[in-house]
């Protein structure tokens, strides 16, 4: 079998032991209340989670998404409480391309500036929220000042299925991982990303724009972000100057959590999808566990990571090793 | 009308100049070799053909127009690609992807069905088995070096430049690399062919360049150069071809007894024993595993049947520490992946697998003894540097070959094993590491040389162990070994008594 194939559905019975577990801890788990709370709440994620699988893919990593979320969803709100009658489309536009404007700056600086991208994403992230502090003035955002149709986006029902609701974030967000996963496998251009991180001498050498590719990736990372902080808005509505804080760890979660190589070349949208949803249910179910302090979120959190990655490693070692003995 | 003409060509790396007022012109359809010794600027001269430099002076003309080639793709639109030495591919994407990634004829979006049956076409036209829905990741050296031909190919190139193409690849390989070259000739592609191996250049080259320092020193029909001349144009000194070796040397002890050795499914029955003093030669051809046996008597990947034996007592060696701990040591081919720290200087490579003697007060580096233990090496093994704190990933290939030997030598090893000391690596450098290793084991070392290059075989060894698909497949004595004798019983069948 592909080890690719293999590691979606190890994800996917890990999700599904995950489910299990909690519903015999917890009350009423397996019900549509609890769908619909993880469901909204992994939307918000899930499109950072797209974008920052799209840079590691690249062998970089992007930290400042959080505070891109933030500013995006500071500066969407504060733009909407003076111009409430923009249209919903261009709102969302306007979220993707403030977050697509940050990613540009990001990615000009690694891919030009020669910096690598961990130190670059960890100073614009320190960067933006000062900046966000600044601007706001420590003003909130809050429901009052939003147009309706946002404030009741996060219940608006796209579908139903057997009695269980499918939101309009959800379907949004579900939206950004499948168009990315089309482009990846189907794109010339997207395939770029792979080459690049897969090993970046060959890349060069075989005529791929190495920056270009590297500065894409960096704008699709933030314009997703944008997309983030616009459903952060939506479902939250009051924004104040921590909002997105801590979401970089989330998203190297589920990147990692869903199979996409830290050192780049290789990974898949199904698997992030399936991260996503797993740290998020995992984070989530966490809240409603009595045994465990809420506390430990984070430590979870990091656990996760170090896991996924110990596991990713043993896994190939192995995987290797079966295909050297079949040659 | 030329191809592809350099003219006057200079290009100097801050105080180096690489390149002085270089001119070479390439007609179409010919098989044209560069050769020079390491350092002579055939890098350089490919990286300003390719667009990787810019010349500082000087023209490029691609079909008699001037052209500024400002990268890899600019190259390629101008029809002119290479291949190096070491290959370049991505190990994460398959054998099809990997042929046509930077194929810009190909669609938008991707067509997985028709870019599988066109790499099988690809793949099939260079006779060759392998499978394009396989991950690079698994590929040997010379099915990677495949892929890249293969990727070349796709892209319809005028000028086709081969870079050492055959340093790694053993007899059965290089002919049919040669037949490549050829077909591509036949089509009107040309092909430089850059190699250190003059056999390969007299087979198929019709015309040959030398260069030296930097400078044109010749460009003359095949016919009219010999072997001597063109050695002598390359060093600007006559140099003595390695005489093959007709006696064994004498030696003393057995000091490493192999005995049934194997590791499963990787290779098995290995019988042989290395006496102090004595050099023996693991040949066969790639994909013959051994380099495999080398990885287990290192303990990178410890043999799991059979039993070896060091000064007659059984051993184990499970890590590399476990087997620097019976004194082995081992010079590996893959200098960038398991030699050497590249981004690390001369000093600090040499030092690293021997820190423990530098140790001094609590347990600190003496970084004077580090630095002297180093200077000694780079004189005694001519490492052409200024001093030892340059990087090693900037010295030439032969170069760095000598830091790696610096590095074990230090070690004290009284067991040295070499996997293709003179891989890719020019004549006067090859000639010094020769006369290293003879020298070594002439101070009671016990050697192991893995090579494909059999004159190499044939004028070190003292005994020839033939490998073929993971087994013993001989073991000849010096005087029983030739050419034929060695190449057929790699091959599978034995030639002795055959004329």
């Amino acid at each position: 079998m592909h080890p690719q194939t293999l590691r979606i559905l190890a994800l996917a019975a890990a999700l599904l032991a995950t489910v299990l577990f909690f519903s015999t801890q917890i009350d009423g788990y397996l019900s549509e209340r609890m769908f619909t709370r993880i469901s909204t709440s992994a939307a918000v994620i899930l499109p950072i989670a797209v974008g920052q699988a799209i840079v590691v893919i690249t062998r970089n990593i992007d930290l400042s998404i959080g505070s891109t979320m933030g500013v995006v969803a500071y500066l969407t709100g504060d733009y909407l409480s003076g111009h409430p009658e923009l249209h919903p489309v261009l709102v969302l536009c306007l979220a993707m391309g403030i977050g697509a404007g940050i990613g540009a700056i990001n990615g000009i600086l690694v891919a030009w500036g020669r910096v690598p991208s961990i130190i670059v994403t960890l100073g614009t992230l320190a960067l933006l929220r000062s900046f966000l502090v600044e601007y706001s003035d420590a003003r909130t955002i809050t429901t009052a000042s939003l147009p309706q149709w946002l404030v009741d986006l996060p219940q608006a029902n796209a579908f139903s299925i057997f009695g269980i609701d499918v939101r309009v974030t959800v379907v949004l967000a579900l939206a950004s991982a499948v168009v990315m996963g089309l482009c990846l496998s189907r794109l010339r251009a997207a395939r770029r990303f792979f080459a690049v991180g897969s090993n970046p001498d060959a890349a060069v050498m075989a005529g791929i724009n190495l920056p270009m590719v590297t500065l894409l990736a960096f704008v699709l990372s933030g314009a997703l972000a944008g997309l983030s902080g616009f459903l952060f808005l939506a479902k939250f509505g009051n924004i104040t100057v921590v909002a997105g804080m801590g979401f970089e760890l989330k998203s190297v979660a589920a990147v990692v959590v869903g199979g996409v190589s830290i050192l780049g070349g290789s990974g898949s949208m199904v698997g992030v999808v399936i991260g996503t949803v797993l740290v998020d249910t995992i984070d989530n179910s966490l809240t409603r566990w009595e045994l465990v302090s809420e506390f430990w979120r984070d430590a979870l959190l990091g656990f996760l990571i170090m896991a996924a990655v110990t596991v990713d490693t043993f896994m190939s070692r192995q995987l290797s090793r079966l295909s050297r003995k079949e040659s | 009308m030329t191809v592809l003409e350099l003219q006057h060509v200079s290009k100097s790396f801050a105080a180096t100049q690489a390149l002085k007022d270089m001119s070479l012109a390439i007609e179409p359809g010919e098989i044209h070799a560069i050769v020079g010794e390491n350092g002579a600027g055939k890098s350089t001269l490919i990286k300003i053909m390719t667009g990787v430099h810019q010349p500082d002076r000087g023209e490029i003309r691609v079909g008699g127009v001037a052209v500024t080639l400002r990268g890899t793709q600019d190259a390629q639109g101008a029809g002119i690609a290479a291949i190096y030495q070491e290959p370049m591919v991505f190990p994460d994407l398959d054998v099809a992807e990997n042929i046509f990634i930077s194929n810009r004829a190909e669609s938008a979006v991707m067509n997985w069905r028709r870019l599988y049956a066109e790499a099988d076409l690809l793949v099939a036209k260079l006779g060759v088995k392998l499978d394009v829905r396989r991950a690079a990741s698994g590929l040997t050296l010379a099915e990677q070096q495949t892929v890249e031909i293969a990727r070349a190919l796709s892209l319809n190139v005028k000028v086709l430049i081969m870079d050492e193409p055959t340093a790694s690849l053993s007899a059965h390989e290089v002919a049919r690399l040669l037949d490549i070259a050829r077909a591509l000739r036949a089509q009107g592609v040309s092909v430089i062919y850059i190699s250190h191996r003059l056999d390969e250049i007299f087979q198929i080259a019709d015309r040959v360049t030398v260069i030296r320092d930097g400078s044109h020193i010749s460009t003359k029909p095949i016919a009219e150069v010999t072997p001597e001349g063109l050695v002598h144009d390359m060093v600007g000194r006559a140099i003595d071809s390695f005489a093959v070796k007709t006696e064994a040397s004498p030696h003393g002890a057995p000091v490493l007894q192999m005995q049934g050795l194997g590791r499963a499914g990787v290779f098995r029955g290995i019988n042989a024993t290395v006496h102090a003093g004595e050099v023996l030669c693991f040949a066969g051809l790639v994909g013959a595993r051994r380099t495999d046996v080398a990885l287990a008597l290192f303990g990178i990947a410890p043999a799991t049947e059979g039993e070896i034996k060091i000064d007659g007592a059984p051993v184990t060696i499970r890590t590399p520490a476990e087997a620097m701990a019976h004194q082995i040591a081992y010079v590996s081919e893959d200098r960038r992946k398991m030699g050497l720290a590249m981004t690390l200087p001369i000093f600090a490579n040499i030092s690293l697998a021997s820190l423990g003697k530098l140790m001094g007060l609590f347990g600190l580096i003496n970084a004077k003894a580090e630095t002297a233990m180093a200077e000694t090496y780079r004189k005694q093994l001519a490492i052409k540097s200024a001093d030892t704190r340059v990087e090693v990933g900037k010295l030439s290939g032969g170069n760095q070959q000598k830091v790696m030997l610096a590095k074990w030598l230090e070690t004290k090893p009284r067991i040295l094993i070499f996997d293709e000391p003179t891989r890719g690596i020019d004549v006067g450098a090859k000639a010094e590491v020769h006369n290293i290793i003879r020298t070594l084991a002439g101070q009671g070392v016990a050697v192991i040389v893995i090579s494909s290059d059999l004159p190499e075989v044939l004028a070190l060894a003292d005994r020839v162990l033939v490998m073929r698909e993971g087994t013993q497949a001989g073991l000849l004595p010096i005087e029983e070994a030739s050419q034929e004798r060695v190449i057929g019983l790699a091959a599978g069948h034995d030639m002795k008594g055959a004329a």
